[in-house]
């Protein structure tokens, strides 16, 4: 066999390809851009087809082919740090908690997108914008948050005679007929969101907190956190099971489901289920506003937020394709999607008659009022995020529970709120 | 080849072609055999050596998700080190290795036994044998959570009704010691396959007639497993512990499926530990520091166990 043959072989071949591709892939390729976004599996699935669906609808008026790719919640922090890591990935990424701080660094500013969308729909809770606003500009854009009510059965408070709680006294005190009438009432103490949520929001209101306004000085041990310590303690042992220590974030949904619980802290997920699956118990289900304590009613909802990569070659597209789902009949599909579920972050799309209607979503949208980001009083920032993912505060308070002195308890939260702030990811580093 | 080509050129063939002279130099022995392990080195040096490589570097510096860090030295094992959740981790990951070690050994050379017998269906058997083995942790890992869940747990409500519990029964994900337990139990359901599977091998490959000649020396059923099983099993054995420790220090799904780490950090292992401060919180520094601490102390492991292997 020759080599002059088969390099002219090869030669021809290579250009047969090259060619083809010169002359009709390539000018697709251009015509076609492709943005993607990486989100999570919701936890109302039809959120994500509406979602998809005002996809295709803008990739067609952008000329664009629009990929959602939805990945399980707790797979997402490993998947974002890949793509931060390899420089590569998705274009848009839902982001979360104080995830605009902790990539601060890696994503694209989108101020003139929030700014914006904010003249245009009556403004911003601050409680949501806060949580994007990094010392280096807007690295998120607020998407929707999840109310965080409380959840009962009015059936079993309506055998004990009592009313649903107003404060966490009241929860308290409730509680101990409750749990003697066999039903218990259940605040998550385990490594599970929820345990976060509830803790911030009981220790607000009685006038805790875990950081200083300065965002680094630890401020756990005071005499505020030793009360919500020793109220979790009694609430505990008269009015909850020790199932709550292994509780993870959909044990509550069932418990309440069961028919055995009477009372939770929660996303009004279970609701909505017993409606899906059509249980009886829906009727008995109803919801109140998150309880008040001394200091007033302060509540930690879950945030989420859109971001864009700054390695991203579509950045412009991104911001184009989110004021697209912004766009007020987009927003309300998709909240009549997620049935209720999903609140808008944006006054004027708050008023949407799907929480009026129903009188037991009816308070919903005005926990908006009262919602502060973790870390409040201080600023989100990644110190905040640690104290969240290795679950000091519900340690701490299982700790207690579990028979450790309330003092030892706190400092020990202390000790490892230091820590978390110790390791701060240094500004644009 | 290349007393091929050298009795072409004797004969005169000239101009010999490049493809040919390229086979030519192929096929010599060196060259040959290092381009049959080129693919699986490239393979290790991209999956595991460049990652390894990397953690080494990241465990050094105070790297942060996308932004790169400086060189700390050993600042992060230090800090690691003065963090009580670590401590408690690190008493977390030998208490679980110790105990699911032990138990897979001896129940694994058990299991080992049974199935070299001549049994009805023995096939079978040993396929089904290999299942928890087969099945997707994270996945059979669910079914295990799913028994153990505080309100429907079908472990609970079972001895309850038996009589043997009384209700509500143990809280099996929420107490240290049963959570503890718990993530040893499904370790070793899951690992003991392993055992079985390959100490069977070992057993099969043990000559007939040293049985046969210690039962003509009138030995007793123990007096044979002790003095001729034990002691041709133990290369197998030494070799299937130290995979099975190295497996078990490392183990994620397990721990991360049911208990995320709690209660309050008590079944912890390394892997979750790392997962959990590396990736949820950041730090891939620290997160890398605490994935590799155990690195010295398996490489003296498998330091010990090999070389007693090769004695053998």
């Amino acid at each position: 066999m020759s080599a002059r043959v088969s390099r002219r072989h090869f030669l021809t071949s290579t250009a047969v390809v090259a060619g083809s591709l010169a002359l009709d892939r390539a000018p697709s390729f251009a015509q076609k851009r492709e943005l993607t976004f990486l989100s999570w599996n919701h936890f109302v699935p039809a959120a994500d087809d509406e979602l998809r669906k005002q996809a295709e609808a803008f990739g067609k008026q952008a000329g664009a082919t629009v990929r959602v790719d939805t990945i399980a919640h707790l797979q997402l922090p490993a998947k974002r740090a890949a793509e931060a890591q390899s420089q590569s990935g998705h274009d848009l990424l839902l982001t979360g908690g104080a995830d605009p701080y902790l990539f601060e660094n890696q994503l694209a500013d989108v101020g003139d997108l929030v700014d914006e969308l904010g003249k245009k729909q009556g403004g911003w809770y601050p409680f949501a914008a806060e949580s994007c606003q990094t010392k280096s500009g807007w690295k998120a854009v607020p998407w929707f948050w999840i109310s965080f009510p409380a959840t009962y059965n009015m059936a079993h408070f309506k055998k004990a005679g009592l009313e649903y709680p107003k404060t966490w006294a009241e929860l308290l005190s409730h509680g101990k007929i409750l749990k003697k009438q066999g039903n218990p009432v259940g605040i998550a103490l385990s490594h599970c969101a929820d345990a976060n949520t509830t803790y911030w929001s009981v220790a607000w209101c009685h006038g805790a907190k875990v950081l200083e306004a300065d965002g680094k000085t630890p401020a756990l041990v005071s005499d505020k956190t030793a009360q919500v310590i020793e109220w979790y303690k009694e609430l505990y042992r008269d009015a909850m099971e020790p199932e709550v220590l292994s509780w993870d974030d959909a044990s509550n949904n069932r418990g309440i489901l069961s028919g055995k619980l009477s009372w939770i802290h929660n996303p009004i997920s279970p609701y909505n289920a017993a409606l899906k699956e059509k249980m009886p118990i829906a009727d008995d289900i109803n919801h109140h506003p998150s309880p008040a304590g001394p200091a007033g009613t302060h509540s930690a909802p879950p945030i989420n937020m859109v971001s864009i990569w700054k390695f991203s070659k579509n950045i412009p597209l991104a911001k184009d394709f989110l004021k697209f789902l912004f766009q007020k009949e987009n927003y309300d599909a998709w909240i009549v999607a997620s049935n209720a579920f999903n609140h808008p972050p944006l006054r004027h799309l708050a008023d949407h008659p799907i929480w009026a209607r129903n009188p037991k979503f009816a308070m919903l949208p005005k926990e908006a009022e009262y919602a502060h980001p973790r870390g409040w009083p201080a600023k989100p920032n990644d110190a905040v995020a640690r104290v969240e993912v290795n679950y000091i505060l519900p340690d701490m308070v299982a700790k207690a529970v579990n028979g450790m002195p309330t003092k030892r308890a706190m400092e020990w939260g202390q000790e490892q709120t230091a820590l978390a702030v110790k390791g701060q990811l240094k500004a644009s580093g | 080849m290349a007393i091929g080509s050298r009795a072409l050129e004797v004969a005169g063939a000239r101009g010999l072609g490049r493809w040919a002279r390229a086979r030519e130099w192929w096929e010599q022995e060196h060259v040959f055999g290092y381009g049959l392990i080129l693919p699986a080195f490239v393979l290790i040096a991209c999956l595991v050596a460049y990652p390894f490589g990397m953690a080494i570097y990241f465990s050094l510096s105070d790297y942060w998700v996308g932004s790169p860090g400086s060189f700390v030295g050993i600042g992060n094992f230090r800090e690691i080190l003065g963090n009580e959740v670590f401590r408690q981790t690190v008493w977390n990951s030998f208490v679980f290795t110790a105990i699911a070690l032990t138990a897979k050994a001896v129940l694994g050379v058990w299991l080992a036994l049974l199935l070299a017998r001549n049994l009805k269906g023995k096939r079978l058997l040993r396929g089904a044998v290999l299942l928890p083995w087969v099945i997707p942790t994270a996945l059979s890992t669910l079914g295990w959570w799913w028994m153990f869940d505080s309100l429907y747990s079908v472990v609970n409500w079972t001895a309850i009704r038996l009589g043997l519990m009384t209700p509500p029964g143990p809280n099996w994900l929420g107490m240290s010691t049963y959570a503890m337990a718990a993530v040893i139990t499904v370790n070793v359901w899951r690992g003991l396959p392993f055992f079985a599977i390959t100490v069977l091998a070992g057993l099969v490959s043990i000559p007939r007639e040293f049985y046969e000649a210690a039962e003509v020396d009138g030995a007793s059923a123990f007096a044979r497993f002790r003095y001729v099983t034990l002691p041709l099993l133990k290369p197998v054995l030494a070799v299937v512990i130290l995979f099975s420790t190295i497996f078990t220090f490392n183990d994620f799904n397990i721990v991360y499926v049911l208990t995320r780490g709690g209660p309050v950090n008590t079944t912890h292992l390394f892997a979750t530990l790392a997962y959990q401060v590396g990736l949820q919180g950041g730090n891939l520094g620290q997160g890398a520091a605490i994935s590799l601490f155990m690195l010295p102390m398996l490489g003296l492991v498998v330091f010990f166990q090999l070389r007693y292997i090769r004695r053998e």
